[in-house]
């Protein structure tokens, strides 16, 4: 089906996010659409994580409209928020709980009734049927990160958020990963990805967003923004190979300074 | 597609689960609350024949008051806060009142439980034993009493971000309400002191539980220590609430 005549999940419009006086997030837009992964990039510091806070409703944005599934954060917070999954960055249960305690209690908050066997299909789903008595602190960085999946899909929400979910893990775990990815864009989810690794945003993201600065430089998919960029002497002088890849792209829009 | 919210009720019931899951796994934590006030009422057993009974329960119960709210709430929302887990819980569709509410109902839990031990501690060490009324009046004066020291954990969880120094500051906090608290009941450390002690968190809340152990002799200066109580709670959770970040980051 082509993307275009798919419905949207997320949209935000002119979002713009203050911490006092400094500017985080300038004027932002952006659209995913059911069945795409959106890649949202950007050196530290660029607006990401406010941007990403902002549609979670964590924080409240100065100005801009965020709506989730056709229902405004604004208006409809609850409805807005049954209707995202969201894998944070960091670990975010707690230790003492097992992980079959987990997934029953967010279940119960996202309303979902949690048979046995829907529970030993999940675990079974993630190749944590071993460890469904085993406290969350006691999982490895990789168990974490599948368990957090787990809760980020266990309503079949229509939008997913995932921030940097391939962070630490090894490249086994990174694929398997990848490939959940793809599975939930095949069953309709739209899919919103930050990540600092260009060879994920290349390899799995339909289009990409460049924020710097609180601001969106570009949107287009992986190989568009390659081919519209790869004649800037930026772009150029940061290829390494000859073959200018995603990150030669990234790294001639925004710059080669570190950033904090 | 139709977007399914959950009831307030049936979201409070998984948190309540899960949060009183956490506090049985925690429970050595629990046991140190609970072992410390009826320690002080069995070593008390001298001073019972001198002070009365209810002056030795009401000053254990204060002190397990002081370690439920200080040590055992402030320093689980301080971790939690760190690790990230109220923010998880925020992006779902449950109220933010939801989350602590589920949170201070267990710290309900600990008082009453850490308040029926030390009663049946007196009644089989001491041989203190309350009319029905005055147990009943002083299970209500344990939850107005620890609703301030919630609201000081509460405080000092607003005001200080990093888990170590809010663990830190707790266990100072407690040491100088334990033992100022306690001493200056005793009249060990002046008049001054006493005097301050007696209108003080300790005081007001000591002065409430022991007064509902004696129905027949509660007076004006005991309706009075309930309302500076009230007073201390209003102000420490509004200080408590206005101040707290539910992110360190």
């Amino acid at each position: 089906m082509n993307n275009q005549l798919k419905e949207s999940v997320l949209q935000v419009e002119g979002l713009n996010i203050y911490y006092g006086s400094f500017q985080a997030v300038r004027n932002v837009s952006l659209e995913v659409k059911a069945g795409e992964i959106f890649g949202l990039l950007g050196p530290n510091g660029a607006g990401k994580t406010s941007t990403l806070s902002a549609i979670e409703g964590l924080l409240k944005p100065q100005s801009g409209n965020i709506s989730i599934a056709g229902y405004n954060i604004k208006e409809k917070p609850l409805y807005a928020r049954a209707n995202i999954g969201v894998q944070l960055q960091s670990t975010s249960f707690q230790p003492e709980l097992t992980v079959s305690e987990i997934i029953r209690l967010y279940g119960g908050i996202y309303g979902v009734e949690m048979t046995i066997e829907k529970l030993e299909k999940m675990l079974t789903n993630i190749k944590l049927e071993d460890a469904a008595s085993k406290r969350f602190g006691q999982l490895s960085g990789g168990q974490q990160q599948r368990v957090s999946l787990v809760i980020a899909m266990i309503h079949e929400p229509r939008l997913v958020l995932l921030d940097e979910p391939t962070t630490g893990l090894d490249p086994q775990s990174r694929r398997q990963l990848w490939e959940r990815m793809e599975a939930l864009r095949e069953n309709n989810h739209g899919i919103l990805l930050t990540t600092h690794s260009m060879e994920e945003a290349e390899a799995v993201c339909d289009r990409i967003a460049i924020i710097d600065h609180g601001q969106v430089i570009t949107i287009d998919t992986p190989q568009a923004l390659i081919e519209s960029n790869r004649n800037k002497p930026e772009v150029i002088s940061a290829s390494r190979k000859g073959k200018i890849t995603l990150e030669d792209v990234f790294i001639g829009l925004t710059g080669r300074a570190i950033r904090s | 597609m139709q977007t399914n919210i959950p009831s307030t009720s049936a979201a409070l019931t998984s948190l309540l689960g899960a949060d009183f899951t956490t506090q049985w796994r925690n429970r050595r934590a629990v046991i140190m609350v609970i072992l410390v006030p009826t320690i002080i009422l069995i070593s008390w057993k001298g001073l019972i024949d001198k002070f009365g009974g209810a002056f030795a329960l009401s000053n254990c119960i204060t002190i397990g008051l002081i370690s439920i709210g200080l040590m055992g709430y402030s320093n689980a929302i301080a971790r939690d806060r760190d690790k990230g887990v109220f923010q998880r819980l925020r992006v779902a569709p449950v109220s933010s009142w939801s989350i602590m509410a589920s949170r201070l109902a267990v710290q309900l839990a600990m008082i009453l439980v850490m308040t029926t031990v030390v009663f049946i501690a007196g009644s089989y060490y001491d041989k203190i034993v309350l009319s029905p009324s005055a147990y009943a009046l002083s299970y209500v004066s344990a939850i107005v009493g620890g609703a301030v020291y919630l609201g000081l954990g509460q405080a000092i969880v607003g005001l200080i971000k990093n888990p170590e120094t809010v663990n830190s500051t707790t266990r100072l906090v407690y040491f100088v309400f334990f033992m100022i608290g306690m001493f200056g009941e005793l009249g060990v450390l002046g008049k001054e002191i006493g005097d301050a002690v007696k209108w003080s968190p300790y005081g007001t809340v000591k002065h409430i539980l022991s007064s509902s152990m004696q129905p027949a002799n509660w007076d004006m200066k005991a309706t009075v220590a309930l309302l500076v109580t009230i007073g201390y709670t209003i102000v420490f959770s509004i200080m408590g609430i206005k101040w707290f970040k539910w992110s360190t980051r």
